[in-house]
């Protein structure tokens, strides 16, 4: 049973990421005129020799759908082809800067995760109390503020008013230890985790409230175990089903979130060289780099619904 | 034979009107309507909705001004006076420039006014979009069933696969005109696939309803069902889904604009506003804070009354 869903389910995901791969190749391809207009930079077409010699690299003269398939199956190798403004392998760019953007989704994961269970818990605890009152203010504030404002207000207050934290460059972990790294890497995460925070914590006490008013909790109470042992021990446990979920659905998110979040921040991850790619219209550099962060996002997702459907059994039966 | 029979039937019953009502209670106007529907938000929601169309209003009084060739009481957003010795560059509030001037000297106010026309109007394509095309084609498919909904579904999905940031910036990035008609157009056609969802979604509960059952008893044609018992009766649920759709897409249009990917310079929107602010950030953050100012506060407003109508819209149909 579970391994028939499954099975559909990779099924489902190949055709996506075929679809996905089509889209983005497609995008470029729709430009009206030569696509050598688009992917060479401007000082580069007065040299015609230069032209027929890449025109012959990329076999251009080729109909879309084989040079699309040719695209593919490079990229399947592990091959996206490389900047004509740079010289740059787009692989060898993702390579490079993969770790700060998967550090940056983790940590602010891992951040939104510690604060909204707590405050989700005892949201849903005290409900239209006080905290929960404040709470449910601070997540529409924290659910409307764009992360790059967020990120340039970290900035300014703590870079510039208290000087604590520096508000630009990355340490690597490899070169200047773990507590360098996090110094700089703990305002864009923070930035970052604001949305995910407040969209879980207000997940988390949606679903408390619920789990609350079962029989059982009810029965526990008449047992007379207090209130924390309750909650941490009978309630959290089913919801942590929906938190986990959610965590993992917008760590795939995040992957696209830290795009702007890495440039306010000036950080080399894969959104800056992306950003930077826009500006210098290096179409190779943006076609590469938008395949990996929609397939990462992609397969996130759906080893999410598998994940799910091995916890839950529940909804295999739909 | 019998069919026939039930046919003739069928037209006896439909072409009654049963839906008038006019001697029965009269309808308020919707003045008053609306007044008792202001009344009774909560306070925080009425200040949003005031916002709301205080931008609204804005937007279109600095568009009026520019047909008018800056006839109206309002300083000139491109006009930069340090170059005349008349102010300096992000000058604090005085009483020429209320909100001070930005890194070029040019009037804060004036440029916040004049930016909120791209956010609303890259919101209002996104929803107009969504609701007409989005709400139609996902009652469509939600409701006949069968290949096209599956196809539909299925190559919605494919945009939907992709996260929404990343495929904007990489549409923006191949097309070389950024005006703000193609950036509208491009976020509107963008947002479709999940209005068609929400409509999709809605639409099979409503149609499993004893309204829509009464109505097929009753032979009228399916596509009838769809625009007078379906399409109403999802709107309430996808135009809530539209205000904070709108919050979120305010968000990415100033994101982009950050980025210099949006509506060109010197064309101010809050977005370029707070990339322009960011230079003289060790200065001041006057010139951020109030773009940051007006774009969060919009976009709470967006949320809230978004959140209020949603309430409103699950109680009233769990009352059907």
């Amino acid at each position: 049973m579970l391994g028939k869903v499954i099975a559909i389910r990779s099924v489902r995901l190949i055709a996506t990421l075929f679809a996905v791969s089509l889209l983005t190749f497609l995008m470029v391809e729709q430009l009206p005129g030569d696509p050598i207009l688009a992917i060479l930079p401007p000082e580069a077409l007065d040299d015609l020799e230069n032209i027929e010699r890449i025109r012959k690299e990329l076999r251009l003269d080729d109909p879309v759908l084989t040079r699309y398939f040719r695209w593919v199956g490079d990229a399947l190798q592990g091959d996206l082809g490389k900047s004509y403004i740079t010289d740059q392998p787009v692989s060898d760019a993702i390579r490079d800067r993969i770790p700060v953007t998967m550090e940056l989704a983790f940590l602010a994961t891992l951040l939104a995760a510690a604060l909204a269970i707590p405050i989700g818990a005892f949201s849903a605890y005290r409900e239209g109390g006080y905290f929960d009152r404040a709470m449910s203010g601070f997540t529409t504030a924290a659910l409307s503020i764009p992360g790059f404002l967020a990120g340039i207000f970290f900035i300014w207050l703590f870079t510039l008013k208290f000087n604590w934290l520096p508000s630009t460059g990355w340490n690597r972990i490899t070169d200047k230890g773990l507590l360098a790294n996090l110094k700089t890497a703990i305002l864009p995460s923070s930035a970052l985790a604001l949305a995910p925070l407040a969209i879980n914590a207000r997940l988390i006490r949606a679903d408390m409230i619920g789990t609350l008013k079962e029989d059982y909790v009810l029965s526990a109470k008449a047992k007379g175990l207090r209130d924390r042992y309750i909650l941490m021990r009978h309630a959290l446990r089913p919801s942590s089903l929906t938190a986990i979920t959610v965590f993992a659905l917008q760590l795939g998110g995040l992957i696209g979130g830290t795009v702007v979040i890495e440039t306010v921040f000036a950080l080399p991850g894969l959104g800056t060289r992306l950003i930077s790619g826009i500006y210098q219209r290096d179409v190779m550099m943006i076609q590469g780099i938008t395949l990996f962060i929609a397939t990462v996002y992609v397969v996130v997702n759906a080893l999410v619904d598998v994940f799910y459907l091995v916890l839950d059994p529940r909804i295999r039966r739909q | 034979m019998l069919r026939f029979r039930r046919r003739a039937l069928v037209r006896e019953v439909t072409q009654t009107d049963y839906t008038d009502l006019s001697n029965v209670t009269q309808p308020k106007s919707a003045v008053r309507r609306f007044a008792t529907t202001f009344l009774g938000m909560p306070i925080v929601v009425k200040i949003a909705l005031i916002w709301l169309i205080f931008i609204v209003l804005a937007a279109f009084y600095t568009r009026l001004d520019r047909i008018l060739g800056q006839a109206l009481p309002l300083q000139d957003p491109f006009y930069q006076p340090f170059l005349f010795g008349e102010a300096k560059p992000v000058e604090g509030p005085s009483s020429a420039h209320f909100l001070g001037t930005d890194v070029l000297s040019r009037d804060n106010f004036s440029r916040l006014l004049h930016g909120s026309w791209v956010s609303l109007i890259v919101a209002m394509t996104v929803v107009t979009f969504g609701l007409v095309f989005g709400g139609t084609i996902g009652a469509f498919v939600g409701y006949t069933k069968g290949k096209v909904e599956t196809l539909t579904m299925a190559s919605l999905d494919v945009i939907l696969a992709f996260p929404p940031l990343v495929l904007l910036l990489a549409l923006v990035a191949v097309y070389k005109v950024r005006n703000l008609t193609m950036i509208a157009l491009v976020f509107g056609v963008l947002g479709i696939p999940t209005y068609v969802r929400i409509a999709r979604a809605s639409t099979l509960s409503v149609a499993s309803r004893e309204f829509v059952q009464a109505a097929e008893a009753i032979g009228t044609k399916r596509m009838t069902i769809l625009f007078r018992e379906i399409i109403p009766n999802i709107m309430p649920a996808l135009f809530a889904y539209a205000l904070i759709n709108a919050g979120f897409v305010i968000v990415v249009e100033g994101t982009l604009s950050y980025l210099g990917l949006s509506v060109q310079v010197p064309e101010p929107t809050w977005g370029n506003m707070i990339n322009e602010g960011r230079r003289d950030i060790r200065q001041t953050i006057f010139p951020i804070f109030w773009p940051g100012l007006f774009l969060t506060l919009s976009v709470v407003s967006l949320n809230l009354l978004g959140d209020w109508l949603q309430q409103r819209v699950s109680v009233r149909s769990s009352a059907l």
